[in-house]
């Protein structure tokens, strides 16, 4: 900090914090180098490219900008070189040898396919990642987005892993056109709010699975994602732009590494008529999906090529309390917004006979019925009155009528969700927290088990 | 050190020294930065008090209270520069919204010693970040590239006629008597403060701008032009190097601000067209060159003399279609000149062509003998309708019209149509660069393109690509690879057209492919500074780049505003909604601006209910209700034109109708025949109503 009198100081955020002065650390990167670095959750770290370029998943940044990184496993990565300039504490190392050139290579061979598409006026590539937890699928299918965002091109990702939101909480799968730079400091950005944003708002489109692993419930999963393939086909057959560019598609770790994952990986392919799987890291996979796929057409009667590559030595493992605080606070942004943009949720009170809600069965009690048979009769979600277990909890407020059927409800999308911030047994009254004060009543809600908020949002 | 109880009390203290404050007191503001500098523990309530005085304070002492701030910035500095930087924007354009333009001006001055390091000191770092300067910047510009906009509509007729005529004489652009050239001091007293604006701004700058004028105007050298100082004073700039340290804005005793608020009339003259631009000018050139002055000087004297003895030839020849380019060509290669730092062999390249072509025009009769024969024609002076009023000056959708017309004119660059169009006032002056209008949209103008378009007119040989010369950018990097911030030099290179062998199998993934990367990089154009998002320098790259930088200026705009407002994430769309919505542009922001923009105009055109005019000033006509239902105008702020309007609101002739009542009663003239068809109520509520959606509508913006 510069004394006063002389010299004026950039305003670094370590003014702003009363906390002790943040030990400022200059890193000069060789070109084809990546700088990982992991902040804990409740630290920051700020940065900035002093010259050179710098790409933080694809996405270039720009020189002498402050970036602020919370909470955050990253890594910035140069083709030329850079110097960076990093204030605050975090774990932090430099990598000579990265897959990225298999990545950049990746991206310039679906380019090459989205130019063939543009030139035939066909649909431009649907691209599946797959790979186990943690192997580095959203980062790959971030970089892949960004690339091709730089290009001009206008990618729609689609996440049909709801254990991490994208654009959403957690629970959710989305689609979203990307036609704007992609928010390095918030992975992905912020869906639309009141205000202006200093990255543009993206868009999603978001259905409500509502549970951590697809496989608790394929029978719940597997329509949703058929949904969400209709509406993203729908919109990639509408819109010129996204349809030459295509898809890039995020799935869940956990449905590589199992047979009934497979399936679902199946699922996926057909509904979103797949023509080109990355694969990363896993041998085994890759061979199970040579096998599965080698011979398939899609429905337009393309074949599907398939590609194993390297895993990211900048992968890390996130452990369960750190998705249990990444998922708390991506919960949290939703409602309360970033560092730089502050919302205000609206509390209501809610009667027990004014609000619809549905909890969603998990498959494996269903399992334990005799005979199996009742599980159409019970249907997908339970309709519930509120209690106190419903504390803390998250509901989905859909975009349906009361009076819908569950399938009806099931393939309705999000129109957004409400925190459940107290639950008055005898006054039989709810408060919860939303986004905008609208009236719900009339929409059916929907309660589902994931993403779990151990603490109150409230405090 | 004391934080609790003392703190109100300084604040209280300082804040009634500061309502003493009326006028430009040495003695005062040295001592409230003494205050100041003793109290940097209470440095925030003390820039809070300050920010509330300048805000609440009358306009006539606005001035010394930003005298103040920028003292204390300047002489203590941080905590000062942090507080004061973070609402510097709304503090400076709400004064300067309400100040008269002689203060303006003086604000402007002051704003460009915010951009430079304290005079004095070691720290090369500019007074605040430019992040904090540059939305401002942004919104001088904004308001003069408004006023331009509605100025050249005017003049754009008499281009070829006045060209040559007013070649010479100072474009005095809305006072009928125009003076001579560069006149004395004592003349440019009559025409006052204004003038100043104008004027004084062009005299600080280095040697360059001195020898630009004198090789234009005589052989004989012109003696420095700081010590033709006007009366009036602004000698806060050109003191620039003599600034000392812990000094304030010195100003001449005459330069005391008015105490009395103008009255109505004198308001309107001194409404000078477009304080900021000069300045701003000047701020670029200043701020951009870094390479050896001489060479440049004379470089730039040469272009100079090239573009007026091109115009003196254009006017003598109006039908000649061939100099309109080249005349484009050259002023924007001033204008690259002037705002960027070129390598030194590229100035010696271009040095070397603008030589030559100096042999070619020489014996054509040299326009310095013409002394302004012709008389400016009514048209310069505007009618009093067009005196450029604050809502001129900011002008009625000025942004709309601007991008519009770039994408309605088939001209190469942004920067163009503006300096095409108004060439009674800016091709024929020598003081103030025609091209100055460039940094409007396009901040950077790219050389590259720039002397593509040179040797597209036939002025310059072709270039080996290699030598495109680094934009301004780079110079802000510490040790940029020289190459990465180059533009490409000629248009995109579709990726077609490059070796893409790449082919999703894992040998071929694994080659690594150099020249693939640079179409990530600098095939893309040049970064954008905030973002890193790079934009081609071709027509259709600049004009996306100007859309994108109004885009973050409107963005950090209305954070400000809704921080206040209270915010809350939206709804998500519904799945229909969201399968027929588009991103247009490729930056929702801009998207629905620009869709609301055109859609704007595409519906104003059918749909009176969403026309507006910018409020009138003259509280007399602002008075005046519309003449069918006699009812009053309401005034709105309108994001999208950045002022206050009425909306549903129409000139016509000299009188303002509602666009809506209008329309009514043409349609009863004009349709009677098809009266049959029962029109659907549009009463003047409806379009009330309408119209507020509208807004709505544009407040929402995000919602692509």
């Amino acid at each position: 900090m510069s004394i006063p009198g002389l010299g004026q100081a950039a305003p670094t955020a370590a003014f702003l914090a009363p906390i002790p002065v943040a030990p400022t650390v200059v890193h000069d990167l060789q070109a084809n180098s990546e700088w990982r670095f992991e902040v804990d959750i409740g630290e920051k770290i700020d940065v900035k490219i002093l010259s050179g370029t710098a790409e933080i998943f694809g996405t270039e940044l720009a020189v002498n900008h402050l970036y602020t990184f919370r909470g955050a496993k990253s890594s910035i990565y140069t083709w030329h070189g850079c110097r960076i300039e990093v204030t605050g504490v975090c774990e932090e190392y430099t990598a000579e040898e990265t897959p990225m050139t298999q990545y950049v290579n990746t991206h310039f061979a679906l380019e090459k396919l989205r130019d063939e598409a543009e030139r035939d006026r066909r649909e431009g590539p649907r691209v599946l990642v797959v790979g186990p937890t943690n192997s580095g699928k959203t980062s790959l299918v971030k970089l892949l987005a960004a690339y091709a965002l730089r290009m001009g091109q206008q990618p729609m990702v689609i996440n049909t892993d709801s254990r991490e939101g994208l654009l959403s909480i957690p629970g959710s799968l989305t689609a979203t056109p990307f036609a704007s730079i992609i928010d390095v400091e918030q992975g992905w950005g912020s869906s639309p709010t009141s205000t202006s944003t200093p990255v543009p708002v993206k868009l999603p489109l978001c259905y409500y699975y509502g549970l951590g692993n697809p496989e608790d419930n394929t029978k719940l999963y597997k329509p949703i994602i058929t949904r969400l393939a209709l509406a993203a086909t729908s919109r990639l057959t509408d819109d010129p732009a996204i349809k030459s560019t295509g898809m890039i598609i995020d799935t869940p770790g956990v449905i590589s590494q199992g047979k009934g994952g497979f399936d679902l990986i199946s699922h996926i392919v057909s509904e979103f008529s797949v023509n080109t799987i990355l694969v990363i890291g896993s041998e085994r996979l890759h061979s199970e999906m040579l096998r599965r796929f080698s011979t398939y057409r899609t429905s337009t009667g393309e074949t599907i090529t398939l590609v194993k590559l390297d895993k990211s030595g900048g992968c890390v493992d996130r452990d369960d309390t750190f998705m249990q605080l990444t998922n708390e606070a991506t919960v949290k942004e939703y409602f309360f917004g970033d560092t730089r943009t502050t919302l205000s949720p609206h509390t209501q009170s809610l009667g027990y006979d004014e609000v619809t809600v549905y909890k969603i069965r998990e498959a494996h009690t269903n399992s334990f019925l005799p005979g199996g048979v009742e599980e159409t009769d019970h249907g997908l979600y339970e309709k519930v009155e509120p209690n106190a277990s419903m504390q803390h909890c998250i509901l989905a407020v859909m975009y349906a009528s009361v009076s819908d059927s569950q399938d009806t409800i099931r393939d309705a999308s999000v129109m957004g969700f409400v925190y459940v911030a107290e639950v008055d047994e005898t006054k039989r009254r709810l408060k919860v927290l939303a986004p905008m004060n609208t009236r719900m009543t009339d929409r059916p809600m929907i309660w589902g088990s994931w993403p779990e908020v151990a603490v109150s949002l409230m405090g | 050190m004391s934080y609790e109880i003392p703190e109100e009390q300084i604040a209280e203290d300082f804040a009634a020294a500061l309502a003493d404050l009326s006028m430009n007191s040495r003695y005062e503001i040295s001592n409230l930065t003494l205050i100041a500098r003793e109290n940097t523990a209470s440095a925030l309530v003390i820039s809070e008090a300050l920010k509330t005085h300048i805000k609440q304070t009358s306009p006539s002492k606005k001035l010394p209270a930003f005298y103040v701030l920028d003292s204390i910035i300047k002489n203590v500095g941080t905590p000062y520069t942090l507080f004061f930087g973070r609402q510097l924007y709304s503090t400076f354009m709400e004064s300067y919204a309400l100040v008269d333009n002689n203060v303006r001006s003086k604000m402007v001055e002051m704003l460009k010693t915010w951009k430079e390091p304290v005079p004095g000191s070691m720290d090369t770092r500019p007074v605040f970040p430019p992040e904090v300067t540059r939305p401002i910047e942004n919104a001088l510009i904004k308001a003069r590239t408004s006023f331009l906009q509605a100025h050249q509509e005017q003049t754009r007729n008499q281009q070829s006629a006045m060209g040559r005529g007013r070649a010479q004489s100072t474009p005095y652009r809305e006072t009928p008597t125009p003076p001579s050239n560069y006149r004395p001091p004592t003349q440019s007293a009559q025409p006052a403060p204004g003038y100043t604006a104008n004027y004084t701004p062009q005299q600080y700058p280095a040697s360059m701008n001195v020898q630009q004028y004198s090789s234009q105007q005589a052989p004989a050298p012109q003696p420095p032009y700081t010590t033709q100082l006007p009366p009036n004073g602004q000698q806060y700039p050109s003191q620039q190097n003599g600034y000392q340290p812990h000094g304030l804005p010195p100003r001449p005793p005459n330069q005391q601000y008015p105490q009395a608020l103008p009255n109505s009339s004198s308001w309107q003259q001194q409404r000078y067209p477009t304080p900021p631009q000069p300045s701003y000018q000047s701020q670029v050139q200043a701020v951009g060159y870094t390479a050896p002055a001489s060479s440049l000087a004379a470089l730039n004297s040469d272009i100079e003399n090239l573009i007026n003895e091109t115009k003196a030839e254009w006017s003598r020849n109006p039908h000649e279609v061939n100099f309109q380019p080249k005349i484009k060509a050259l002023l924007d290669l001033q204008t690259v000149l002037r705002s960027q730092t070129l390598p030194p062999d590229q100035i010696s390249l271009i040095q070397n062509q603008v030589d030559q072509l100096k042999q070619a025009p020489q014996s054509a009769p040299i326009m310095q003998a013409a002394p302004a024969p012709l008389p400016p024609t009514p048209v310069v002076a505007p009618p009093p309708v067009q005196q450029p009023t604050l809502s001129s000056l900011l002008g009625p959708g000025a942004l709309a019209a601007l991008l519009a017309r770039q994408s309605a004119t088939p001209q190469p660059s942004s920067a163009v149509p503006a300096t095409i169009r108004s060439p009674p006032q800016n091709n024929s002056h020598p003081f103030q660069p025609p091209s100055s209008v460039a940094p409007a949209t396009t901040p950077v103008p790219d050389p590259a393109s720039l002397l593509g378009r040179l040797r597209a007119a036939g002025m310059l040989p072709g270039l080996a690509a290699s030598t495109a010369p680094t934009p301004l950018n780079s110079s802000t990097s510490v040790a940029p690879p020289p190459f990465l911030n180059t533009p490409p030099s000629a248009a995109r290179t579709p990726l077609a057209t490059i070796p893409n062998d790449v082919i999703l199998k894992p040998a071929s993934l694994k080659i690594p492919r150099p020249h693939l990367i640079a179409s990530l990089y600098e095939q893309l154009g040049a970064p954008c500074t905030q973002c890193g998002r790079r934009f081609q320098s071709d027509q259709e790259g600049k004009k996306k780049k100007a859309a994108h930088m109004d885009w973050h200026f409107h963005v950090r705009q209305r954070m400000d505003e809704a921080e206040s407002r209270g915010q809350h994430r939206s709804w998500y769309v519904d799945e229909l909604d969201w399968i027929r919505s588009r991103e247009v542009e490729g930056e929702s922001g801009t998207t629905t601006a620009d869709s609301s923009q055109s859609s704007n105009s595409a519906a104003a055109a059918k749909n009176p209910k969403l026309q507006f005019i910018p409020a009138p000033d003259d509280p007399a006509l602002a008075a005046v209700p519309c003449p069918i239902c006699q009812e009053k105008f309401e005034m709105k702020w309108l994001d999208e034109a950045q002022e206050f309007v009425w909306m549903d609101a129409k000139k016509v002739g000299d009188r303002i109708y509602h666009a809506s009542c209008f329309a009514e009663a043409t349609k009863d003239v004009n349709t009677k025949a098809k009266r049959g068809t029962p029109e659907p109520v549009l009463g003047k509520r409806k379009a009330e109503d309408d119209g507020f959606a509208f807004r709505a509508k544009i407040k929402s913006e995000p919602v692509a």
